[in-house]
């Protein structure tokens, strides 16, 4: 991996590198909060960046937690991270099929601190534990007949998690 | 109807040549430009009488987008003198030493480091340019308008004034309306909110206050009189320089007065509000404008004969001491040649202008589209398509281009006409 390190503190310079700065930004962000995940690892989370390289994709992992429909599988999500990160949330995806009532068919999620409620203290490892304890306490119906049926029907609810369910093969 | 020119304060202006709006307009572009009256709807503009809409654009005019860190840096720079290095070495070190505020509230150093970091290398960088003579302050503008060390800073004042908060509950929850974590998590440390009223006193506690800064609101309510309705929020200030933040509900906005601030006549915003992560909203081209004029804009710079300001010592070539014309140094001026018709001055603690002064004939200026901003441009309240007229129609407010401007051609009459709807 490229890393550019290059001095920014002549000002005539400044403006150009203004841009790139960002990115050296961030990615310096990304890999302190990678060497945070290495260093000290959360049990049922973990998250590493993509083979291409730039570190701004990610591929995590959690496991549900025990007491939840989810208890035993392990789901696959995906992070993009923008330029301006973290002083904007990563783009977080469920790839693993997934039935929750904060999350559509199409792995997106519901969840305040990934839009307006997104702190610059925020990191993958609380963003992924944040996701770990969203799948055993739903709060906002982005899959309103999950919600539904979450309130009604546990068993039932479980069964819809299991038949959506898929492992992912390693890529 | 007459506009005040922002920055003039009567005769006593010490820099007229400074009361340039190309010169406001390349800084404040790149920045927040806040134009006010647009959180008057056309319907409460009605119940306004033309005397109050008059008042209100006058103390709108001195609107300057919010600033919430480092404006003891942009003071204390403009006083550019040696002995600050000494100064700004101390408050690096509070600054610092404010680490153990988030420390005791169990935040982790490395999650919290890179903020911190971005705000001493500010300090130092003050540090070592006082210390090296080098009046070359392109950092500051840049670091205070490039998005990623501006947001880190505010970042770390939210961290601060989040700490300070859990640390002190009992004396915010009384005027929490929910639970001091969670109020910090909503309220505080999200990138996209506002300071409100109870987060403010505890940045001013926790953070400013050290500092020596005074900070004051000045309250831009409905009572009587023309003049703004301020409020000391500090007890003290022993450095006699005074921040002053402009408040209307949910915002607030730096302001600065020629008067009594030392030797100041404060002018340059050069911070983002603490919620400055609203760049995409904003066309990046705004960041393109040259740094340098802008600089122009820092009052003092150029004219403080202890700056001994070399021509040579500058990058920037229009960073002249004598400039040739007040406006001579603005890119602006040669893209936009008939902005140098500028309204007449009118200070702001004049008696009311009458407010049936016909306006100045329109000049020739270009055409804006409806849509653009028409007066306040908090990006919290502005529209995602107006990001890019942003750097040619709303850099600064009292230019003609500012639709919030009489002269511009698309200048909305319902706002301003006395007998109007």
């Amino acid at each position: 991996m490229d890393y550019n390190m290059e001095d920014t503190q002549n000002p005539v310079e400044a403006q150009k590198v203004a841009q790139r700065n960002d990115t050296q930004s961030v990615t310096k962000r990304l890999q302190a909060e990678l060497m945070q995940l290495m260093l000290s690892p959360s049990p049922g989370i973990s998250a590493f960046p993509d083979a291409d390289g730039d570190l701004l994709a990610w591929t995590a992992t959690i496991t549900g937690p025990t007491e939840t429909p989810y208890e035993g599988l392990t789901l696959k999500l995906s992070f993009k991270f923008p330029n301006d990160y973290p002083y904007s949330p990563p783009t977080v995806l469920f790839k693993t099929p997934i039935y929750h009532p904060n999350v559509d068919f199409s792995g997106r999620i519901c969840l305040d601190i990934l839009k307006d409620k997104w702190s610059a203290v925020y990191n993958v490892s609380s963003v992924l534990l944040s996701l770990q304890s969203l799948l055993g306490e739903p709060n906002n119906p982005l899959n309103a007949q999950a919600a539904e049926l979450w309130d009604s029907n546990q068993e039932e609810f479980k069964r819809h998690v299991l038949a959506r369910h898929q492992d992912l093969d390693d890529e | 109807m007459s506009l005040s020119k922002p920055w003039n304060h009567g005769s006593h202006h010490p820099f007229p040549h400074k009361q340039n709006f190309d010169l406001y307009r390349d800084v404040s572009s790149s920045l927040r430009p806040a134009f006010s009256l647009s959180t008057f709807s056309p319907f409460a503009m009605n119940a306004l009488s033309p005397d109050e809409m008059e008042r209100f654009q006058r103390l709108s005019n001195t609107y300057q987008p919010d600033v919430q860190p480092s404006h003891s840096i942009a003071l204390d720079y403009a006083n550019a003198d040696p002995t600050l290095a000494a100064k700004t070495n101390t408050e690096s070190s509070r600054i610092k030493s404010l680490n153990t505020l988030l420390d005791q509230i169990g935040l982790a150093d490395h999650i919290y480091e890179i903020f911190v970091d971005a705000t001493e290398d500010i300090l130092k960088r003050i540090i070592d340019a006082i210390q090296s003579g080098v009046q070359d302050e392109s950092f500051l503008v840049e670091a205070f308008n490039e998005g990623y060390s501006s947001d880190a800073v505010i970042t770390h004042f939210r961290l601060l004034t989040g700490a300070w908060i859990k640390l002190n509950p009992g004396r915010y929850l009384p005027f929490l309306p929910m639970p001091v974590d969670q109020y910090c998590s909503t309220r505080i440390d999200p990138v996209k909110t506002e300071i409100d009223e109870v987060g403010l006193q505890a940045l001013i506690h926790g953070v400013i206050e050290g500092s020596g800064f005074g900070v004051e609101i000045l309250y831009l309510d409905r009572s009587e009189g023309d003049a703004v309705t301020p409020h000391q929020l500090t007890t003290n200030c022993p450095s006699g320089a005074t921040l002053r933040l402009l408040y209307r509900p949910g915002h607030y906005d730096i302001l600065y007065q020629a008067e009594s601030t030392l030797n100041v006549a404060p002018i340059v915003n050069l911070q983002y509000g603490l919620s400055s992560d609203y760049t995409n909203s904003w066309d990046n081209a705004t960041l393109g404008f040259d740094m340098n004029s802008s600089l122009m804009a820092i009052p003092n710079l150029m004219q403080d004969s202890s700056f001994g300001m070399g021509a040579s010592m500058s990058p920037m070539p229009s960073v002249s001491p004598a400039p040739p014309s007040p406006y001579g140094m603005s890119p602006q001026q040669e893209m936009y040649p008939p902005m140098q018709s500028h309204p007449p001055i009118a200070s702001i603690s004049s008696p009311h202008p009458p407010p049936s002064s016909a306006p100045p004939p329109m000049t020739s200026l270009p055409s804006r589209s409806s849509d653009g901003p028409q007066i306040r441009l908090n990006p919290l309240v502005m529209k995602p398509n107006l990001s890019r007229s942003l750097p040619v129609t709303t850099p600064f407010k009292n230019s003609p281009y500012n639709q919030a401007h009489f002269q511009n051609s698309d200048f909305e009459p319902i706002h301003w006409e006395p007998h109007g709807r």
